[in-house]
Parts: structure tokens; C-alpha cells; sequence
């Protein structure tokens, strides 16, 4: 459980450079969160779930060409704009850093939807539908969400609660911080990325691996990007939504001859 | 006018007769009764008292998962064969038992013969919204150091912890070893007011994730 002695503040570091664009990511996180599936139908109303998504860029022209892949997700924003247009509190952050959507109080008046500008909420146009021998695979720790609610990348907290429950369980005891780190809790998506490209981690917990992208970026914020000593850049930077996510630019060792 | 008036009342009225029936209903109080079973199981020959012509088997016998998982989990019928295949009436006369009894775990042994499970109505039913894991609730009154709480449950006298795991069932089940039928209403309502309390009660999280999923 939460406790205000041993903190948590969940963060993700997105590498770019090792990003292929794979997808596993957004299969993993499809079935880990009972996700529906897409038809082509949905994709042509531009109305797809995804929680997490593969953004691709073209650059270059023809044949001197280059693809660009970026996985976009909820950024669990600590001034998330998504936050405070919800007339029914629905969706909240947390004291572990995570931008929470609470579906039973969800009315589905799609305010956070318009107001994310990265795009990550789903709205449920319909009744969710599998094919009849995918509906026993669904995860039983995750709801399924009904029609006319939003729905959001959640950094699979119910893993996170999973977890305490099985660290408490073990030790007889309550949870203390040396247990659950972002050593032992990792999202579906993380979990799946073939290339470590995705890596997740508690910015409390001072031995993690993301925490010197975050003190980096956090020491040159906004349009502070070239002085900075690491890749790291977050998404619309200027808009101050401050994410937990953190993008670290792909460094091209071949650049496109005349690109940039 | 009057009739704007009457249609007013009326929509009034409708919608205050929703609001009754829906805070009334189910989950919270139970004006259900419970649901017809396959076979007529009596909680107070297994789990009640020897005096009371009971046989004191503990909840986790056959509820196995209770304090291993999220789901209390209802026996399988080899768990029910493990006694009944002695206890099956061929050393009882009819005289002393009565033959529904006879039928019942004749039902039983025919299911495990047909290797088939029994099809359990449900009896309490959470909301999907929900994530409720019966093991830590047990391990926090079965567990742990002695000590007094006083939970808002039931009749609200403080409780010395820890508990056994039957006593720790019915906090919120009631005394289940002593009803015939468990009825939806016996026991703690499922409103979310009560499992606040005891959270707050207990300086446990509140934070939404903790149950919703």
C-alpha cells in the first residue's frame, strides 16, 4: 500500500535509439489490459484503442528514405490539463505519480480527451467485443470497460498492487520501500520490448536507472534541450504538462544526405 | 398549468423510484433472497458447532484459495468426495437420516463420477469495477503482533487480533456456520462506504487504484 514513509514516483525513459518500431509493446499492453480488438472499421473512424501506440514518421524522399517510430502512451503528467476539466473527478493523480482513471465514476463527457494533447485517452464508442475464444484470456485484474467511458494507459497499476500484496504476503509484514521498486513492478509493456527500449523505474528510489534522464531534464526545462548532457527531451515540452515519460532522441550514425 | 404540474410530480416521482429501488437493491441490502442451488448444502452440518450436531470443519478447508488468494474460490467436487466418500449413507439407516440428505450427497458422488463440477449459483457478487483479494484481509486479522481494533462492521465491539481464520470470515460474512441459507443480505453489505471505514479505520490507503482496477 501507499504510505507516506516510503514514496513512489513511477517514470518511464523511452530510448528512441533502440526503438524498431516492433509493436510488441502495444500487443502486449492489448492483451495485459483487455483491450478490444481494432477492426479496420475503427481505424477509419479514427476511433482505435491503444493504449500505447507506434507513432511513425517518414524522412527523407523516396528512395532516400527513413523510417521514424515513437511509442506515445499516457505521460501521467504531474500538471496533466486532463486533470481538472473532469466535472465527476474521475481522473486524479495519485501520491505514486500516476494519473489514475477511476471508470465507475467515468460519465463519459470526453473533456479529457479533448483537452490531452498527446492524444492517449480512448473513448469507448462501443461495447467492447472478442471473438469468442479470446473471451477467456481476458485478465481478470483489469475491468472491462463498458460503452460510453474513457479509458487510459494506467502503468499497469494493477500489477503494482498485485505485487504489494504478494511482497506483503511473503515477509508477513507491511510493505516497505526495499521490497517493490521499479526493479521488480514492470509494466506489459516494458516487459515485452525486445530492445530495452522501454524502461521503467521509481524516481524515490535513488540506485534506479531513469532518475539521472529526469534530474537532467528537470535542471534545463523547457527549451533547454542543448543544454542538457543526456538525449533526454519530453513531449511538447512547452507546454509545462511536466510527464513522467522521458524521450531520449535517436542520434542518427547515417544521416539522409541533404536532411537534417 | 396543472398538468405541467402532474407532469413534473410524475417524472419526480419516477425518478425518486429509481433512485429507491437502485440504492435498496442488490448489493446494498439484499431484497433478494438467495438463489435456488443444485444441491441443497446446509453450512451448519459442515461448519457449525459439534454441540449443535455440526462438524466444525474450518472455512479454508474447503475454501482453499481464502487465504492463498484474491478469490475465496468454491470447492471442487473432489474436495467434497475427500469426506463424503465415506460419509454417503451406506452405513446410516434411513431412519436416522433423513433421505433428502441421502439425495443430496447421492448428487454429489454422481457429479464426481461423471467427472463433472457442480453448478454453483452465486451467491455474493462484486462488481467487476472491483478488486477485493480475500488473503490480505485475512492476513490482517490472523496475523501480526496482539492487538485491539475496533472495526466498523457489525455490531462495532473492539476486536482483539489476531483472530483464527473462521472468526476472521465472519467480521464480514456473519455466522455463516450457523445459517441453513446463505442469503445476499446476511452479513456485511458491499457498498463502498463500508469498505472505506474500515480502511480509514485501520490507516490503510484510500487511493482509488487500491480497489477499483
Amino acid at each position: 500500500m501507499p504510505n507516506a514513509e516510503f514514496p513512489h514516483k513511477w517514470g518511464m525513459v523511452i530510448d528512441l535509439d533502440k526503438c524498431t518500431g516492433c509493436q510488441a509493446c502495444v500487443i502486449a499492453c492489448q492483451a495485459e489490459n483487455n483491450i478490444p480488438i481494432n477492426t479496420k472499421d475503427y481505424f477509419l473512424q479514427r476511433r482505435a484503442y491503444e493504449w500505447i501506440r507506434i507513432e511513425r514518421y517518414w524522412e527523407g524522399e523516396y528512395p532516400n528514405i527513413k523510417a521514424r517510430f515513437m511509442p506515445v502512451l499516457c505521460q501521467h503528467c504531474e500538471n496533466a490539463p486532463c486533470e481538472p476539466v473532469c466535472p465527476v473527478f474521475a481522473t486524479y493523480h495519485n501520491e505514486e505519480g500516476l494519473n489514475v482513471q477511476v471508470y465507475n465514476r467515468c460519465v463519459g463527457t470526453r473533456y479529457c480527451i479533448n483537452n490531452c494533447p498527446y492524444q492517449v485517452r480512448m473513448f469507448n464508442y462501443w461495447h467492447p467485443n472478442w471473438p469468442a475464444r479470446l473471451e477467456n484470456q481476458l485478465n481478470p485484474d483489469v475491468t472491462v470497460r463498458t460503452r460510453g467511458i474513457t479509458e487510459k494507459c494506467t502503468f499497469c497499476v494493477q500489477r503494482l498492487r498485485r505485487g504489494e500484496i504478494e511482497v506483503e504476503a511473503r515477509g508477513g509484514q507491511r510493505l516497505s520501500d526495499e521490497r517493490i521498486t521499479g526493479g521488480n513492478y514492470d509494466p506489459a509493456c516494458v516487459q515485452a520490448c525486445p530492445t530495452n527500449a522501454l524502461v521503467f523505474g521509481d524516481l524515490e528510489d535513488q540506485d534506479t536507472s531513469i532518475k539521472p534522464y529526469f534530474d537532467d531534464v528537470n535542471a534545463h526545462p523547457g527549451h533547454g534541450e542543448h543544454d542538457r548532457e543526456t538525449r533526454g527531451y519530453r513531449l511538447l515540452e512547452e507546454m509545462n504538462t511536466r510527464p513522467s515519460v522521458i524521450y531520449l532522441k535517436k542520434i542518427d550514425q547515417y544521416p539522409l544526405k541533404g536532411g537534417h | 398549468m396543472a398538468i405541467a404540474g402532474l407532469v413534473v410530480t410524475a417524472i419526480v416521482a419516477f425518478i425518486l423510484v429509481v433512485l429507491f429501488i437502485s440504492w435498496f437493491s442488490n448489493p446494498p441490502f439484499g431484497w433478494g433472497n438467495a438463489p435456488a442451488q443444485p444441491i441443497d448444502f446446509p453450512h451448519t452440518v459442515h461448519a457449525g458447532s459439534v454441540e449443535e450436531g455440526g462438524h466444525a470443519i474450518q472455512c479454508e478447508f474447503c475454501h482453499r484459495n481464502v487465504t492463498s488468494g484474491a478469490a475465496a474460490t468454491v470447492p471442487a467436487v473432489e474436495v467434497c468426495v475427500i469426506c463424503h466418500k465415506q460419509v454417503n449413507g451406506s452405513n446410516v439407516t434411513t431412519d436416522a437420516v433423513a433421505p433428502e440428505t441421502l439425495i443430496n450427497i447421492q448428487r454429489v458422488l454422481d457429479k464426481h463420477a461423471e467427472e463433472r463440477p457442480i453448478d454453483w449459483e452465486r451467491v455474493h457478487r462484486m462488481p467487476d469495477h472491483v478488486r477485493f483479494v480475500h488473503e490480505a484481509h485475512i492476513r490482517f486479522l490472523t496475523q501480526g503482533e496482539e492487538r485491539t481494533v475496533t472495526l466498523p462492521v457489525g455490531d462495532e465491539k473492539p476486536m482483539n487480533l489476531p483472530v483464527t481464520v473462521p472468526e476472521a470470515c465472519s467480521v464480514c460474512h456473519g455466522d455463516v456456520a450457523n445459517m441453513e441459507v446463505v442469503q445476499p443480505q446476511d452479513g456485511q453489505s458491499l457498498k463502498m462506504g463500508t469498505c472505506l471505514d474500515c480502511h480509514r479505520e485501520n490507516n490503510v490507503s484510500t487511493d482509488c487504484t487500491i480497489c477499483h482496477k
